[in-house]
């Protein structure tokens, strides 16, 4: 079951700030699904070689990581135990394709929070057929 | 993907937006209303370039972020590539587009007073040059709002000495 789904924009952190923002970004991400406290991460696929550097570890959940071009992260928190590798990236491809509607929206503010309700929606969707594909 | 639009909507709203701009909202302050026109560019380019690197692999340097902006970008909004590409291997970057979409059909009066100079020195100071070039700081803005969404700063202008084609020229903040 996934726990929360953030978007984060282009300012890099250090390693040690990566917890603390991504409490941070846990307690104030997208209205998608209920809350939880961080975890360990297992590694996130980027679109290209490498992944995203090591999260803060903890015990029951898994997060995950996507690197888009531009600099905008991806970090989905799951705590699934089996999750296949390709319903994740199927899950970010999705994802970021309703993320780059929302920022082609005219009214949107670049770097601000996203406050689309449309965009909340397909991601609802998306977040509601991920456990779907993977039994 | 997604909806499209025909091409005279598109030439349309740019004749009007630098109209409404030139004549309407900054009348007399051309500086002002080229400024607002490329920010609009910015922000334009900005949200293209997320919706065209979605599917690519990173970039890994300039070179390439350039390139995917002749190549891909380019084909996406004009259905055609740059025609060539120059470099000083500084920072500074040449695209050169032999037959700009959005200054093809723009004709140059030669009924009027101040007819159009040959002489491309001269051109390039003429009125038509500079109501001319009130159009190019749309697409300048797109090519500085991509790249810049790609973690390249840079400055954009616009040549047109040398019609129909036109040259971009990308200077990299160091």
């Amino acid at each position: 079951m996934i726990v929360c789904v953030a978007v984060v924009g282009h300012q890099s952190f250090t390693e040690a700030d990566d917890a603390l923002k991504l409490h941070h970004i846990v307690h104030c991400s997208l209205d998608v699904v209920d809350e939880r406290v961080n975890n360990p991460k297992k590694s996130g696929p980027t679109l290209n070689e490498t992944f995203l550097g090591l999260l803060y570890p903890t015990e029951n959940y898994k997060v995950y990581g996507y690197l888009t071009n531009t600099k905008v992260k991806f970090i989905l928190v799951t705590t699934d135990l089996d999750v296949r590798d390709v319903d994740v990236r199927n899950f970010f491809r999705r994802f970021h394709a309703a993320y780059v509607d929302a920022v082609s929206n005219p009214f949107h503010v670049p770097g601000k929070k996203i406050t689309s309700r449309t965009f909340a929606e397909r991601v609802s969707n998306i977040v509601k057929s991920f456990g779907l594909s993977s039994t | 993907m997604g909806r499209e639009v025909s091409e005279s909507c598109i030439d349309s709203l740019l004749t009007e937006m630098v109209s409404s701009y030139c004549n309407h909202f900054y009348a007399n302050k051309p500086e002002l209303a080229a400024r607002r026109i490329e920010a609009i560019g910015y922000q334009v380019g900005h949200q293209l370039s997320e919706r065209y690197t979605m599917e690519r692999p990173r970039f890994s340097d300039h070179l390439e972020a350039i390139k995917f902006i002749c190549k891909d970008f380019w084909s996406e909004l004009f259905k055609k590539q740059i025609d060539n590409l120059k470099t000083n291997h500084r920072g500074t970057f040449v695209l050169q587009d032999n037959r700009f979409r959005w200054l093809a059909r723009m004709s140059l009066d030669p009924t009027a007073d101040d007819a159009v100079p040959q002489d491309p020195a001269d051109f390039a100071e003429s009125k038509a040059a500079q109501a001319m070039s009130m159009y190019l700081y749309f697409p300048c803005g797109i090519i500085r709002g991509a790249l810049s969404n790609l973690g390249i700063p840079c400055a954009v202008s616009a040549d047109i000495s040398n019609l129909p084609a036109c040259s971009f020229v990308v200077r990299i903040k160091a």
